[in-house]
């Protein structure tokens, strides 16, 4: 206690740091973990050896020369975005572009990135050296090529040990330039190491070509673009960050980051061919009334003296939107009708002064435009001529069907949750019966059900395509998951925090929005992210019902080309790396989310 | 605050016997299952005055003054807040609750929320008060309270005593007419009882209508008006502090000061 220097009840507390704990010499380490007594030297001794045949198998195994691994590199475009025309491929290269922006300002403004001691990338460095030279060793490589391996090997570890001998303790580096230089040099390598130049053209013969050089220009430039636009967007972000308060900044960049799926998806991948006479004639006049109309009964409904009544009219909404379906109607005021019944729903717990007012009738107009125009573009016919019947395949349709099917999981989750946990027993009961008869099925029905029956059932004039109704049915699935992750953080908010939202007054509705589910939802990340690492990796099972994925593609499309024949485990090995590196950024991400939130709550 | 801690004006020399009743409870009774918790409670507080509930645990205290803003239902009898009888109406409910404040035995802020958000929360939005007008009454109420400094910090960098202190500055936002205090200084350290007494001995001289259920005996002698004795869900005894601590007159009482004096 003589170290405890307290100073009043609120004062300063000085303490004494605690002793720095002395650094092992590296033969005392290894004893202390991993041949402290004779058990764990045996274990040490069984566990390297396993590792060490597990690399050696591996290693000869991607080194064997009867491996085709020219099949993997011809087909990488193949993989990535499957049969999308040659001539519009710049479309593909002005999404990612807007990816690259959008995470570059992103993590500007979110502050990415932390401090690196000089100390531990000496001390990575110096292992990952050791680990090349001991990987050389076993790998079946001829003379020339060990030797070269190994010197890089050593000049690695050589780096890192004197790395970790000459700096200070303190001395650190941001990560951020770790990973710009990590890039750059990746790029670098494209334009002067010969990967080698794979083409495969299908009116020539051969139809596939490698030769010696670098990369072909068409992958190499793209990409150089694609590194500089984001650092370039991290500059800006980091401007923007200085001019404007982060409390407006970031709901902007997250509204932009929602809208971007579709946005990508519907206005520059799939390139519509809009009917602009239909267009003015039709989509823009039902938008205007429904905005107009609209703002006027929202912002009456929230007004605060608005009473009783206000509910009766919502209700009424919702009640005409639930009718429009069993009349022929167009679907877009169908699907506002709906919208406008969850905003006046909703109207009361937002209600307030004429700023507040404001603020809803804008979000109502907003959403409603959003809306409209995502429903006229899906609508309208794409001008993108594929083969099969959707225009993506591989990579891009593996994160499409993710992203979705996570976005739209999460609301329809979080309200299966809710209502699960409600006191109404109708909503509980339904959403229990849905709950646990979606839960009770496999996926691969639901997939099924879902690609063949579901554009049966449909009512006259309404068409979905298959990935449309797999998203639909793969979130739905997902949301039942999703929605007992919810439950466990729901019950997790203690009955004292429901009691003292109560006890100021707060409506049911204003309970849960503002004070259990930021609760709820923050106890649950872990879980919540677990079940996105699922979807996105059980995509894969579109494979099975015959859509274009990357498992398919690896699986049954390239091992079947003339050329590659039997191809099948290189580009099996090749895509697992692809479900790993998406996990593995998800799962990386997530533990940055947790150290985030848990900031404030200590 | 050392001012009021030092100028010895009980409360208790009021003469309330003209005002009007704030909360009036008839033969209010609650059961746990078989359990009676509650066993016809009747009593009246006037505007102004401050009562406390002493008793020993599981005598029913907390159950009662948790019926009287409905966080738990009375099965029997009449609890009626400013004229207003709760029933099952849920309207009558929200108007109670925004007229009734209440500190809880362990704080209850919300975690996830800055201090100055937990108290401006229900004022913006159950008030439906413009946010700046909001913001400026917190850091009003949180400077009465004593912690104005700690306006940005979230509820877990806080000790106890100022987290009780910031709850109690949560509940003074709704403005209402009658504060509820339930064991409000049961859950902290000794070195922190005082802080948040102090500030409830400054309410109570305002003029605000409190209620607290504690065992702060020194607290009940300074400021109440009129305890209230409770065991097995029944009131027992009811006085002024002179007379119930030096002359109180039931077995039952006799034996509970002996035990906490």
């Amino acid at each position: 206690m003589s170290d405890l220097n307290i100073t009043g009840v609120e004062g300063t507390v000085a303490i004494k740091p605690p002793p720095e704990t002395p650094k092992l010499p590296p033969r005392e380490w290894l004893k202390e973990n991993l041949f402290s007594n004779k058990f764990n030297t045996l274990l040490t001794l069984f566990s390297t050896a396993i590792l060490l045949m597990i690399s050696r198998g591996l290693l000869s195994f991607i080194f064997n020369p009867e491996r085709q691994w020219g099949s993997t590199a011809t087909n990488l475009r193949l993989m990535m975005t499957q049969a999308y025309p040659e001539e519009q491929y710049m479309r593909v290269w002005v999404s990612v572009a807007v990816i690259f922006t959008l995470v570059g300002a992103s993590m500007a403004i979110w502050n990415a990135g932390s401090r690196v001691t000089l100390r531990r990338l000496g001390s990575f460095l110096l292992s990952s050296g050791v680990v090349i030279n001991i990987l050389t060793l076993l790998a079946p490589f001829s003379g020339q090529a060990k030797l070269i391996w190994l010197i890089i090997g050593s000049a690695v570890a050589g780096a890192g040990g004197t790395l970790l001998r000459v700096s200070d303790k303190d001395k650190n580096i941001s990560s951020l330039t770790l990973v710009v230089a990590t890039l750059t040099a990746a790029i670098l390598s494209l334009w002067i190491v010969p990967f080698g130049h794979h083409s495969f053209v299908f009116e020539r013969t051969p139809r596939s070509m490698a030769e010696t050089g670098t990369v072909a220009l068409t992958t190499k430039l793209p990409w150089t673009i694609m590194v500089v636009i984001g650092i370039l967007a991290y500059f800006f972000g980091k401007t923007m960050t200085s001019r404007f308060p982060s409390k407006n900044l970031r709901p902007t960049i997250i509204g932009i980051w929602f809208l971007t799926p579709p946005t990508l998806l519907y206005l520059v991948l799939r390139d519509p061919d809009f009917d602009m006479g239909h267009v003015l004639n039709t989509d823009i006049p039902i938008f205007l009334i429904f905005a107009i109309a609209g703002g006027i009964l929202l912002s009456w409904l929230t007004r605060p003296t608005t009473g009783e009544i206000g509910r009766v009219c919502a209700a009424l909404v919702l009640l005409a939107g639930f009718g429009m379906f069993f009349t022929p109607m167009r679907m877009i005021i169908r699907i506002l009708m709906l919208l406008l019944a969850t905003f006046a729903l909703a109207a009361p717990t937002f209600a307030g002064d004429s700023k507040k007012q404001r603020r809803y009738v804008l979000a109502w107009i907003g959403v409603s435009g959003i809306i409209t125009w995502l429903v006229t573009a899906v609508n309208t016919p794409s001008t993108i001529e594929v083969p099969g019947d959707f225009f993506l395949g591989g990579v891009s349709l593996t994160l499409l069907v993710a992203i979705f099917t996570i976005v739209i999981s999460f609301p329809i989750g979080i309200l299966l949750a809710l209502a699960r946990t409600s006191k109404m027993p109708i909503f509980r009961i339904l959403s229990t019966w849905f709950i646990e008869f979606v839960r009770g099925i496999p996926l691969i029905t639901i997939l099924i059900f879902f690609s063949i029956m579901v554009p049966l059932f449909l009512p006259k004039g309404m068409e979905l395509s298959e990935v449309s109704a797999i998203v639909i049915g793969y979130s739905l699935f997902s949301a039942a998951y999703l929605a007992e992750n919810v439950r466990g953080g729901l019950q997790s908010v203690t009955r004292g925090q429901h009691e003292a939202a109560e006890a100021v007054g707060m409506t049911t509705s204003q309970k849960t929005f503002f004070i259990v589910l930021p609760q709820a939802l923050r106890v649950s990340i872990p879980p919540l992210v677990g079940h996105c690492i699922g979807v996105f990796k059980e995509t894969s099972l579109l494979a099975i019902i015959g859509l274009f994925d990357i498992l398919y593609i690896a699986r049954n499309v390239i091992p079947n080309q003339t050329e590659f024949l039997g191809s099948t485990r290189e580009n099996l090995l090749f895509v697992s790396l692809i479900y790993f590196f998406f996990a593995y950024q998800m799962s990386k991400a997530s533990q940055r989310l947790e150290r985030r939130v848990g900031l404030g709550e200590r | 605050m050392n001012e009021i801690e030092n100028t010895e004006t009980s409360a208790s020399t009021r003469d309330l016997s003209n005002a009007p009743d704030m909360i009036v409870c008839e033969g209010v009774s609650k059961w746990y299952g078989d359990f009676q918790a509650l066993d016809d409670v009747s009593a009246t507080i006037k505007e102004q005055e401050v009562v406390v509930v002493l008793g020993p645990s599981g005598s029913g205290k907390s159950t009662w003054i948790r019926c009287i803003n409905r966080l738990e239902h009375h099965q029997e009898g009449r609890i009626e807040v400013d004229g207003i009888e709760l029933t099952n109406d849920l309207r009558n409910i929200e108007k109670v609750r925004s007229e009734v404040g209440m500190v809880f035995q362990q704080f209850n802020l919300f975690p996830h929320l800055k201090v100055l958000d937990n108290v401006t929360l229900a004022p913006i939005w159950v008030r439906k008060k413009p946010k700046a007008e909001a913001e400026e009454q917190a850091a009003a109420l949180l400077e009465r309270v004593g912690i104005p400094e700690q306006a940005d910090k979230y509820p877990g960098q806080l000790s106890g005593g100022q987290q009780q202190r910031v709850a109690i500055a949560r509940a003074l936002a709704m403005e209402p007419r009658i504060m509820l205090f339930d064991e409000p200084t049961s859950a902290l350290d000794p070195e922190m009882i005082k802080e948040v007494l102090d500030v409830m001995k400054e309410l109570a001289l305002s003029g605000m209508t409190m209620m607290v259920v504690t065992h702060e005996v020194g607290f009940a002698k300074e400021v109440a008006d009129r305890i209230i004795f409770m065991d097995d869900g029944q009131i027992v005894e009811t006085g002024t502090p002179e007379v119930f601590f030096s002359n109180p007159t039931e077995d039952r009482t006799k034996l509970f000061l002996s035990q906490i004096l």
